[in-house]
């Protein structure tokens, strides 16, 4: 017996162990889970701010080497100017070395070719070399003639890797001087498909411009026509030259420190058309012009050190069209020397004699990166590598150094996504937002302030409408409604919050757009129309004898008020199209441009705060009216017993007590009305304009996700703003609901103690 | 009046004006949208009309409004369809300008699978450029006698398009994949390569033959009939090209009833035709409810667990009502914050690993590193565990401590409380919440955007090959079906009659959801205020 009840009880220990091992790796691995579960959830914040955080990281160069161009030490250097290259791997350099010698330089330790001969240079040196933003590399050699050189790498693509040929091709040597004794000292050239232009500085104040005209004849072929026609500059010397890509600008910098402008559309008659003062004053002289990419933005150096960004705009009052100053940039100690602008976007870089090379970007007007070269010769020129990521500098001597640049996003700072910004084309800053455009050289507008505004403005009409509304209603149902026809009403109200958005915004955008650009006068005249024929109503109810109004309950004047608020929405469209024929003189958008220079869009604000109200409304209501009813009772019938009517109970009692619900009902709708997407996208036009008129479209940031992401590729800088637009949207509403949070949270303490 | 003011009587009628016109709205949005939606599916009469000029128009009557600037005259919309003879769908008329109205007999409404509706009246019937039957009557007879063949003739080369030509490429792609992941792995010579290549030339003679059968049935359908639109312009249809014809002006009620239901049918069974605009949304259908599916096998258990965590076994204090605080107000986070999270985190931080790992052989082109239905339900499952977790915990606050205490007394341990006591407890809420949770998924757009939804679907994520359910492919979804066919369509007037339906059948899923929800809330609800006394 002893032994059996032992046995049973060592089985039952047993079993209760397992229970226990069991019941305590249950509590463990739920405890895991749900600590899992809820980590991952916040984990949401965590994925987008790493999205976000490259934008803001601050631009980078490592050193990545030096080296010296075969040769070069032999001829005294590369020429001036723009006399260094890189291919697109960075794999080898080239310079044009004033010997008359192409040199390449191999920067991974590839094997690369000798130097190359310039053809037909008898004796003569090369002196400088110019670049353009398409088109080839020009030559200008002393005895006064110039030779393109275009620099091709032939890559091929074996197994394991890449090999890269250089293929130095030079064009037609052309003369620009007949009597080949001045040298160039300045080129200049703009390759447009109408004809070439070639700019060539052969005295301190002469210019020799050769025009290329290609006729096509009926017979044979194209005729090339070139013609050269002299230039002499008056007020100072010639410093610097530049020449846009369409070939209808030529500016020179001169000693005095101005830029003249010279109109050379008319290729047979130049003209001067402006000189504008661009430095501190006259005494300090240009050093460096060049464009940006897309040969809008001119880049101005000094012999001070000064840099600045220059563009041919009207002044805003408008007027001629006139060089204008639109960023001045952190200056060098020594005079600018050398200028290279990025092929990829808006940067670009400039050097001093003295070896300081800074990194700049033109858009943002900011300075991001400077660096010193420690060769302790004077750099001579300066190169950014074709896809941005490296920079080159060369020095008297032939010595080059490379640096690798790590700047994805120079387009973004704090001040682009939110501030003015001065873009190309503009005559004054401005907020815009327009990511995408035709060309290469297009200049991506990213300021999320159109967008933040758009969203404010789309939200502050849903709440005008949505706010009266679902709180009115909340008080009456809370307070005033019969118990029994609550039981109805609350779950129409949520099958309202149930309502998809994009049914809201469907009907919004194809149903009642239409209907309320017919009635706009009525849509305004509707609230006075409404609050009068109610107070109508009750005065004619008062009137009825009491044996009729005994029918009906207290608390369901609602029901009582259904036919009247459709007829009075009938009376106001009425009274709507009245009022415009007698006041407006029968168009309201006539009436509204002319009176007030409004425009009317279709699909406008007062369609979305319609829209976007009508899906705030169950979400403000549900919880303004949980917080009414939460309201304790005594305190309701404490008030009626001293004497109150129900409405003043309602008011100065119910309503103060519940105001922190109140509250965070508004912001828990306004939370909604933020972060809504189809609405809006469906509802406004989706122009990114900042006006608050009613009558006028929006694009709200959620929208603005919604579009343009699926189209963002993936790590760009569009991709990484998106998410910041989201990031945005993301703090806004968490601020917002934790603050209605807390608030609720404290009304709830508050009522334990009532 | 100053004591009428003083009761403050008309504050509580302008408050309940507030109230009445918030029901109006809604009981008028769901009218209108139902009215709209119901209608679209009846055969209306078309009716004919002569103007002063002597022109005949013949269509469905769509709209009626004021003529803008004239006052007492009005005007009609008028659907004439034909596209492709008149360039429009539509087309307003004064109605100062109409003669005489009639609804003649043997006016026809063609479905045809491209250019939208054809009405007219029928000329003749023609074999192979051979006249057959001439004149109304004869013609729809004759049509009647041949239509069944001419369908089984579409239907049978639709079947051979799909399945057999479709087995045929699915077999080809796989091949080729096997080649590239040989490839990958250096193998570009040898018994596997050439084992393969044998395949693929075996499938390439298959696809000829299937071509070749499909030549062969079109070029034996030379039916066709020819309908005279208004302004005696004929058009000459092939029959294998006509879905169905309608005299609807000489049908009976109980005759236009059955075609009533047969479009309803049509329309939730069908896939789509000529860009969305007609034919059936059974994709969008199916797209919707496998991802609303998936959401929930996911949402479910992990929301519980969730749940049970914060509600049973976590330690109350400031950490515990911090979370609960914050897993609140994700709730509150707007919908497309979470489709950008998707995109950033599912498709190409996990998808992009996917791809790397395990189908390296088709990269660059992404499997799923791309949207796809698996990262729109992951990311909808993410949107409404909020949702869920809510729902749990309050079910969880809910049940009496006595309850758990009595089986913690009796010995059970916590595990086996849970499980046995609190679980089945809880369950309704858990019901409550998933139902809460799926009506919000399917009524969802925004994110779906950025994670996976498409216009048109080429192939349901569900098919006859392996492995059956493909959660890397891109659905279609009632939603964006709304926003694409009612915004993107380059048609938008003749497409809104279907966007309304569509918006009928979702607002009808999200709606009885919800009450399905709030109906298990309320039976909850009274069950727990008896068994509290």
């Amino acid at each position: 017996m002893a032994i059996r009840t032992d046995t049973l009880r060592e089985i039952s220990r047993a079993r209760t162990s397992r229970r226990i091992v069991l019941d305590r790796w249950a509590s463990r691995l739920v405890i895991l889970g749900g600590v899992i579960i809820i980590a991952s959830i916040l984990a949401i914040l965590f994925v987008i701010v790493g999205e976000v955080w490259p934008l803001f990281r601050k631009p980078t160069a490592t050193p990545a080497g030096t080296y010296a161009v075969p040769d070069a030490t032999l001829a005294s250097g590369p020429a001036v100017g723009d006399a260094v290259g890189v291919d697109e791997y960075r794999e080898i350099a080239f310079a044009v070395t004033q010997a008359g010698t192409v040199s390449f330089v191999s920067l991974k330790g590839a094997a690369v070719p000798g130097p190359v001969l310039l053809p037909a240079l008898n004796g003569g040196k090369v002196t400088v070399a110019a670049v353009s933003s398409k088109g080839p590399l020009l030559l200008g050699t002393s005895d006064g003639r110039v030779i393109p050189l275009e620099m091709k790498f032939d890559v091929t693509f074996t197994e394991g890797g890449r090999t890269i040929i250089p293929n130095p091709v030079f064009g037609d040597v052309s003369s620009f001087d007949p009597e080949k004794k001045r040298a160039v000292r300045r080129l200049a050239l703009a390759a447009p498909p109408s004809g070439g232009v070639i700019v060539a500085q052969v005295g301190p104040r002469d210019l020799v411009v050769q025009t290329v005209v290609e006729k096509k004849a009926l017979i044979g072929g194209t005729r090339r026509q070139e013609a050269l026609q002299a230039l002499t500059i008056e007020g100072g010397q010639i410093t610097a030259l530049a020449l846009d890509g369409r070939g209808e600008d030529l500016f020179v910098g001169t000693s005095r420190g101005q830029v003249i402008q010279y109109d050379i559309r008319e290729r047979d008659a130049l003209k001067p058309i402006d000189a504008v003062a661009v430095t501190a004053s006259a005494a300090v002289p240009v050093t460096a012009l060049g464009f940006l990419i897309g040969d809008r933005t001119l880049v101005v150096g000094d012999q001070a050190g000064g840099v600045s960004t220059w563009q041919v705009i009207p002044p805003p009052g408008g007027g001629p069209r006139r060089l204008t100053r639109v960023y001045q940039f952190q200056g060098h100690p020594k005079p600018v020397i050398a200028l290279a602008a990025s092929k990829r976007d808006k940067g670009f870089a400039t050097a001093d004699g003295a070896g300081d090379v800074k990194v700049h970007y033109g858009t943002s007007g900011e300075t991001l990166i400077t660096l010193r070269a420690d060769s302790g010769k004077p750099l001579h020129s300066l190169v950014l590598a074709p896809k941005g990521d490296a920079l080159l500098v060369a020095d008297q001597t032939g010595g080059l150094l490379q640096w690798t640049l790590d700047n994805p996003h120079p387009e973004v700072t704090l001040r682009t996504v939110f501030g003015k910004i001065w873009y190309e084309g503009y005559s004054e800053p401005a907020y815009v937002w327009q990511s995408t455009g035709g060309t290469d050289d297009f200049e991506a507008k990213l300021s999320l302030t159109p967008l933040i505004y758009g969203t404010l403005k789309g939200t502050f009409y849903a709440m005008i409408f949505a706010v009266p509304m679902a709180l009115l209603a909340a008080i009456y149902v809370s307070e005033f409604m019969h118990a029994r026809v609550k039981g109805y009403v609350k779950p129409v109200v949520e099958i309202m919050a149930a309502l998809p958005s994009v049914v809201l915004g469907f009907l919004a955008g194809l149903w009642l757009a239409p209907i309320v650009e017919r009635i706009v006068p009525g849509i305004f005249v509707m609230p006075l129309v409404m609050t009068a024929s109610i107070l109508l109503t009750l005065l004619g109810w008062r009137l009825l004898p009491i044996a009729i109004r005994g029918r009906f309950k207290a608390g369901t004047e609602a029901l009582v008020l259904v036919p009247v608020v459709i007829a009075a929405a009938w009376l106001a469209f009425w009274l709507g199209g009245l009022l415009e024929t007698v006041l407006l003189g029968g168009n309201y958008r006539g009436w509204l441009l002319s009176a007030l220079g409004l425009t009317y869009d279709q699909r406008n604000s007062l369609v979305v705060g319609i829209a976007m109200g009508f899906a705030v409304i169950p979400i403000i209501f549900t919880i303004a009216e949980d917080s009414l009813a939460n309201v304790p009772q005594h305190l309701r019938a404490g008030s009626l017993a001293l004497g109150a009517n129900r409405w003043q109970t309602a008011i100065r009692i119910v309503l103060p007590t519940a105001s922190p619900g109140i509250f965070s009902a508004v912001m828990i709708g306004f939370g909604r009305a933020v972060g809504e997407t189809m609405i809006v996208l469906m509802a406004t036009g989706n122009t990114p304009v900042m006006d608050w008129s009613i009558f006028n479209g929006f694009r709200a940031l959620s929208a603005n996700i919604a579009v343009e992401l699926p189209e963002a590729p993936e790590g760009g800088t569009l991709f990484r703003v998106l998410f910041l637009a989201a990031l945005l949207l993301f703090g806004l509403t968490f601020l917002v609901n934790t603050l209605a949070e807390l608030v609720r949270l404290r009304l709830r303490q508050k009522y334990r103690y009532l | 009046m100053k004591k009428l003011f003083r009761s403050g009587e008309p504050f509580i009628w302008l408050t309940g004006g507030a109230l009445a016109s918030s029901l109006i709205i809604v009981v008028g949005l769901v009218t209108l949208i139902l009215t709209s939606g119901l209608g679209f599916f009846w055969p209306a009469n078309v009716l004919r009309m002569t103007l002063r000029d002597g022109t005949v128009v013949t269509g469905f009557v769509v709209e009626r409004e004021r003529v803008p600037g004239k006052t007492g005259d009005y005007r009609i919309k008028v659907q004439v369809a034909n596209r492709d003879l008149y360039g429009a769908d539509f087309q307003w008329m004064d109605e100062a300008t109409i003669a005489r109205r009639d609804y003649p007999k043997n006016v026809v409404v063609i479905e045809r699978t491209e250019w939208g509706l054809l009405i007219g009246t029928i000329r003749e019937v023609r074999e192979s450029g051979r006249t057959v039957a001439v004149g109304p009557q004869q013609g729809l007879a004759e049509l009647e006698r041949r239509l069944p063949d001419a369908a089984r003739a579409r239907r049978e080369i639709r079947r051979i398009e799909k399945s057999e030509v479709g087995a045929i490429n699915y077999a080809q792609e796989k091949i080729r994949l096997g080649l590239q992941r040989l490839a990958l792995g250096g193998v570009t010579s040898g018994p596997a390569v050439e084992s393969l290549r044998r395949e693929m030339a075996i499938l390439q003679t298959r696809y000829q033959e299937q071509e070749a059968r499909l030549a062969d049935l079109r070029g034996r359908q030379t039916a066709s009939v020819v309908v005279t639109a208004d302004g005696g312009k004929d058009k000459d249809l092939p029959l294998i090209q006509l879905l169905h014809i309608d005299a609807p002006n000489a049908m009976s009620l109980p005759g236009k009833g059955v075609r009533y239901l047969a479009r309803v049918w049509e329309f939730v069974s069908d896939d789509p035709r000529e860009s969305n605009t007609e034919g059936g949304v059974f994709p969008a259908i199916f797209g919707t409810v496998m991802m609303v599916m998936i959401m929930s096998i996911m949402v479910t258990p992990l929301g519980v667990l969730a749940a049970f965590y914060l509600r049973e076994y976590a330690k109350q204090g400031t950490f515990v009502s911090t979370v609960r605080i914050a897993v609140n107000n994700l709730a509150g986070v707007p919908s497309i914050v979470f489709g950008v999270f998707g995109v950033g985190f599912f498709i190409y931080v996990l998808g992009g690993s996917i791809d790397r790992l395990f189908f390296a052989e088709t990269l660059p082109t992404p499997t799923y590193g791309t949207g796809g239905i698996l990262w729109a339900s992951l990311t909808l499952a993410l949107l409404t565990i909020p949702v869920v977790i809510v729902a749990t915990e309050e079910g969880l606050a809910a049940i009496p401590r006595g309850t758990r205490e009595a089986s913690l007394a009796l010995g059970a341990t916590k595990l086996e409380t849970t499980l046995r006591v609190v679980l089945p407890a809880v369950m309704p809420s858990i019901l409550t919440g998933l139902i809460l949770a799926m009506a919000r998924a399917a009524g969802e757009v925004a994110p779906l955007m950025l994670t996976g939804v498409v216009k048109l679907a080429p192939a349901l994520p569900l098919d006859g090959y392996w492995p059956f359910i493909h959660l890397d492919r891109k659905f279609m979804h009632l939603g964006f079906h709304i926003y694409d066919v009612g915004f993107q369509s380059p048609n938008v007037d003749a497409a809104r009659p279907m966007v309304f339906v569509t918006t009928m059948l979702l607002l009808l899923i999200v709606v009885l959801l919800n009450l399905f929800a709030i109906a298990t809330r309320n039976r909850l609800r009274r069950k727990y205020a008896t068994s509290a006394v």
